[in-house]
């Protein structure tokens, strides 16, 4: 692996307390009822939450990262920014990844001052992702879902030129005028913080991500189609003049680490289960609202549906992501072979898997922090070295 | 065996309107009969058979439906009736009549609001577009897609030789490009609120077509569009839902005197 190895943690922060008859809702997306949320509890689970990010901080982990969404009891963080600043004052070292608003769920101009406002109070430790965000967020959210993809290109567009122009300057797009674009305050990081594309693979997003030479991280999809994207973007990212390099290829990757191979999957399976079968469960008009993908994009994406939100099994999940359930030995050797293949040194830890509670959560990132993390910085030292030599 | 949806007597004419494929189906001689077709036309066309012994019959595909190319420049209605003028002119078609139904009924009031003097007489069967607090149509996008077949009839048998007997990747994604189109136009409205203060210019004879048993576009807003219209007749059809011309063909007869 070339390069310093990057840990980050991924919490979604779920809300986990369905009811006993959930599973006679089709979908925990968009129209599942809110009144199944009990704010007594989603205040305790804040709490947890929160604490589980600063101990990843404290165990050594290089980033925290946390992601928006709405209308779901998958997550409840419909509004990541505040999360940032809730852990900011707290998160002493490592980055604050906010992967992260769907640009076109917010006044670009606004998202641009936030993420600046961030990276400031942090003193520039920020990153940033632009998903486009998940099709559940236009069934929640009133923006168009056909013209999605223009009017999100034009409000990255306009965040960065915010970032990096002097204001005020004017912008006059198809979605937005601005007479007098000059955010208060500008970004700590110059010209601005590291930015990532967030998606689940469309040819526009990689295209766009190697346009603006930024990191791309995949999510949901197969082993396979995260290398083919990887290829894709690095060459793509050639093509418009940019060296992708491997740490802005993010590997997502569930982990859990315990004592033996037994006991990790007896400690982990069940929280999987409940990711894929409950917290991932929604309906396919959910997921593609009209004019969202390609006809040719949702014609590929009918088949990997059923393997994601379909009937949970543990092989095949193991087989077709990247999962590293088992012993430390076990998972040291995964995530260097992943890395190797996929050409990174980035990984994206989703180490708080689905409904698992907290002492798991700790000792998991424990384990890893402890006997995975050290183990891989050194062999990446050892690796820099022999090619310094 | 199945009908075909598109009986061959029908001839296929191919023109390029703003740089976009549009595909016209032709049948029959004499003065010409515009049919706009609704979100989709995939239950064919064989109601508007009888129709072409007395007319000219053209049902033009839509831009980003059926068989005619995508827009992506068509972002409201309107931008339609500006594609009908440029149509017009390729076919060569100076006064009209025009049918609109559903979707196509809106863009057929629409057309016929701004260019009046070009329609002799005006039929909407079912016409979308109306927001009426009282009676509200449901909200299409939210209808899950597999109920919506049969929320289009009240007899599933007269569309059931048009849809695929298992689930179908091409069908679905046909109807998934064209609910895309019609989200560009219907996504943040599904309606044109300033519609009722423009339809006193339908000064043509007019004729408002409904089944009774619609559940798309409820039957009690004819009533709304007969009281803007100044010589508005309505005929309503007992057993027949928002596909009324593919199910009575008694409606198929009446827009056919109507017209004649």
């Amino acid at each position: 692996m070339v390069g310093n190895v990057r840990f980050d943690f991924m919490h979604f922060m779920p809300y986990v307390y369905l009811p006993e008859n959930q599973k006679e809702f089709r979908s925990l997306w968009v129209d599942f009822p809110n009144k199944y949320y009990d704010p007594e509890r989603g205040h305790a689970l804040y709490q947890r939450y929160l604490a589980e990010l600063v101990l990843a901080d404290t165990l050594g982990f290089d980033a925290i990262v946390v992601n928006e969404h709405h209308n779901t009891a998958y997550s409840m963080m419909a509004a990541p920014n505040l999360i940032a600043a809730a852990v900011i004052p707290q998160i002493k070292n490592a980055k604050i990844c906010v992967w992260g608003t769907p640009p076109n769920l917010e006044y670009p101009n606004r998202l641009a001052e936030e993420y600046a406002m961030l990276d400031v109070l942090s003193n520039g430790r920020l990153e940033v992702a632009f998903p486009l965000g998940t099709g559940m967020e236009y069934w929640a959210n009133p923006i168009n879902p056909a013209t999605a993809r223009e009017r999100y290109r034009e409000s990255i567009d306009i965040i960065l030129q915010a970032w990096t122009q002097d204001g005020p300057t004017s912008y006059y797009g198809d979605f937005y005028t601005y007479r007098y674009l000059n955010p208060w305050p500008r970004p700590y990081q110059k010209p601005h913080p590291p930015c990532y594309i967030v998606g689940t693979g469309s040819p526009e997003t990689i295209e766009l991500a190697a346009q603006l030479g930024f990191g791309y991280s995949s999510v949901f999809v197969t082993k396979q189609r995260a290398l083919e994207l990887n290829q894709q973007l690095r060459q793509r990212g050639a093509e418009h003049g940019h060296q992708i390099r491997p740490e802005q290829l993010p590997l997502g990757v569930i982990a859990y680490v315990a004592e033996t191979k037994e006991k990790a999957e007896e400690e982990a399976i069940e929280h999987m289960r409940y990711f894929f079968e409950d917290a991932l469960r929604t309906t396919p008009t959910f997921l593609a609202p009209p004019g969202y993908l390609s006809v040719d994009q949702l014609k590929k994406r009918a088949a990997l549906a059923d393997k994601l939100h379909g009937a949970f099994n543990f092989q095949n999940i193991n087989e077709s992501f990247f999962v590293a359930v088992g012993t430390a030995d076990r998972v040291v050797e995964q995530l260097e072979e992943w890395g190797e293949t996929m050409g990174t040194n980035h990984f994206n830890i989703l180490g708080a898997i689905g409904n698992m509670p907290h002492w798991k959560v700790v000792k998991n990132l424990s384990f890893l922090a402890q006997d995975v993390f050290p183990r891989m910085r050194a062999h990446a030292a050892v690796e820099r070295r022999v090619a310094a030599e | 065996m199945a009908p075909a949806a598109f009986p061959a007597q029908f001839k296929r004419e191919v023109h390029t309107v703003n740089g976009v494929k549009t595909v016209v189906l032709t049948a029959g001689s004499g003065e010409p009969l515009v049919f706009l077709h609704g979100a989709g036309l995939w239950h064919g066309i064989n109601f508007a058979v009888p129709w072409t012994e007395k007319f000219r019959v053209i049902i033009p595909f839509h831009p980003g439906f059926g068989e005619s190319g995508d827009d992506p420049a068509i972002t409201d209605t309107h931008d339609y009736v500006m594609h009908y003028l440029d149509l017009f002119d390729a076919l060569g078609i100076d006064r009209l009549r025009l049918v609109g139904f559903s979707l196509g009924g809106l863009l057929a009031a629409k057309f016929a609001v701004e260019h009046g003097h070009r329609i002799d007489r005006l039929v909407l069967v079912g016409p979308a577009g109306l927001r009426d607090k009282a009676h509200p149509a449901p909200d299409l996008f939210k209808l899950p897609p597999e109920q919506i077949p049969s929320m289009l009839v009240t007899n599933f048998d007269v569309i059931k030789p048009y849809l695929p007997e298992k689930p179908d990747l091409d069908f679905m994604g046909d109807r998934y490009r064209e609910g895309g189109m019609l989200a560009r136009l219907w996504w943040e409205h599904p309606w044109d609120t300033k519609l009722p203060r423009y339809l006193h210019r339908l000064t043509m004879p007019t004729l408002l077509v409904w089944g009774e048993d619609d559940r798309l576009i409820p039957v009690q807003q004819a009533e709304i569009w007969r009281r803007h219209i100044p010589k508005a007749d309505v005929a309503i059809f007992k057993g027949a839902g928002h596909l009324v011309l593919d199910e009575k063909r008694e409606a198929v007869d009446a827009v056919q005197r109507f017209l004649s």
